[in-house]
């Protein structure tokens, strides 16, 4: 049996982030990938025709543009702290600034303030440069502090 | 100010008209003035082998996103393409994987430059609402919405628009 603990310990020891990501299924739908650079984790959403919501710009579907720093801040509480389960959200609260263009989008999370309970995540999404976000956001997730309902990630190694 | 029949043509054109919301097969159940109901079906590509209750991550939004998005086409005469300006989500509880998740959502005040939404997600009982939302949408400015996708929006023949 393998727990979402081991399954980050081996992330962080291997570098390949992606079983992780691909626990969730609406993350692997959109195709969000993740990087580590030494202590700061980007993920980063590759150019996807699916993931486009208005077709004259083009632009990426608003809906995208959140569910992906959504997971991003998700992901990051997930490899930041060590807890068997995975974080829920609480609320999501989300500033647009600039059209999503139909390029690779890259999102960074800072966890502002980790409590026992809550974790308080801020989130910047940025396409060229990071200096000109297209979206920024907050969120509150309940965290996991190991109550007996684990997540038996087992049939992942299947 | 137009009747059901024609903003439910109207906000079903702009669904699918979205390569994402094909994508998620999210479609359109009722469109009134002002308020539309939305659907996310069950869908095999959203199931985790390996997570039994929390499956939505992310897609919940992407759901709400969309519905507030479409409430607006059902609050202005002739259609504008609307970016989102802020968006707030509250969770009260986890979804289950085996409903289809409902969305409705109403856009309940226009001014000249900005349109004001919100929105509740529920499954099986509208009076347990999984979430809450609310939104707000800036108007372009004069001109700004494609003339051929907003015809199209409008459901104007294609061989006006040609």
């Amino acid at each position: 049996m393998q727990k979402l603990l081991e399954l980050v310990k081996q992330a962080h020891a291997c570098g390949d982030y992606q079983p992780l990501v691909d626990l969730i299924p609406y993350a692997r739908v959109l195709g969000v990938q993740c990087e580590c650079y030494g202590e700061e984790i980007i993920f980063r959403l590759p150019a996807n025709a699916d993931n486009i919501g208005n077709p004259t710009i083009p632009a990426i579907h608003g809906g995208v543009i959140a569910s992906f720093m959504e997971l991003t801040a998700l992901f990051q509480l997930t490899l930041q702290l060590p807890q068997p389960g995975l974080a829920k959200i609480i609320d999501f609260s989300l500033d647009y600034m600039r059209a999503g263009l139909d390029r690779d989008t890259f999102a960074i999370c800072h966890i502002s303030r980790q409590g026992r309970r809550v974790g308080n995540c801020s989130v910047l999404a940025w396409q060229e440069r990071k200096s000109r976000p297209i979206a920024q956001a907050r969120a509150h997730f309940l965290l996991d502090n190991g109550n007996p309902a684990e997540i038996d990630i087992n049939p992942l190694k299947s | 100010m137009h009747d059901t029949e024609y903003y439910t043509a109207r906000c079903s054109r702009f669904l699918n008209a979205q390569p994402h919301m094909r994508k998620l097969g999210i479609r359109l159940i009722k469109a009134d003035r002002n308020k539309v109901t939305l659907v996310l079906p069950v869908q095999p590509q959203l199931i985790s082998e390996v997570l039994d209750t929390y499956l939505h991550g992310g897609v919940l939004t992407t759901l709400v996103d969309a519905a507030s998005s479409v409430s607006t086409l059902c609050a202005l005469d002739q259609f504008e393409l609307c970016p989102t300006l802020d968006l707030r989500i509250d969770h009260m509880r986890s979804p289950v994987q085996s409903q289809p998740l409902y969305v409705a959502a109403e856009c309940y005040r226009v001014t000249r430059s900005v349109l004001f939404t919100r929105a509740s997600v529920y499954q099986d009982d509208p009076a347990r609402p999984l979430a809450y939302a609310i939104a707000t949408f800036m108007r372009p400015e004069g001109g700004a919405t494609d003339s051929a996708f907003r015809a199209m929006i409008e459901g104007v023949s294609d061989a006006e628009t040609a």
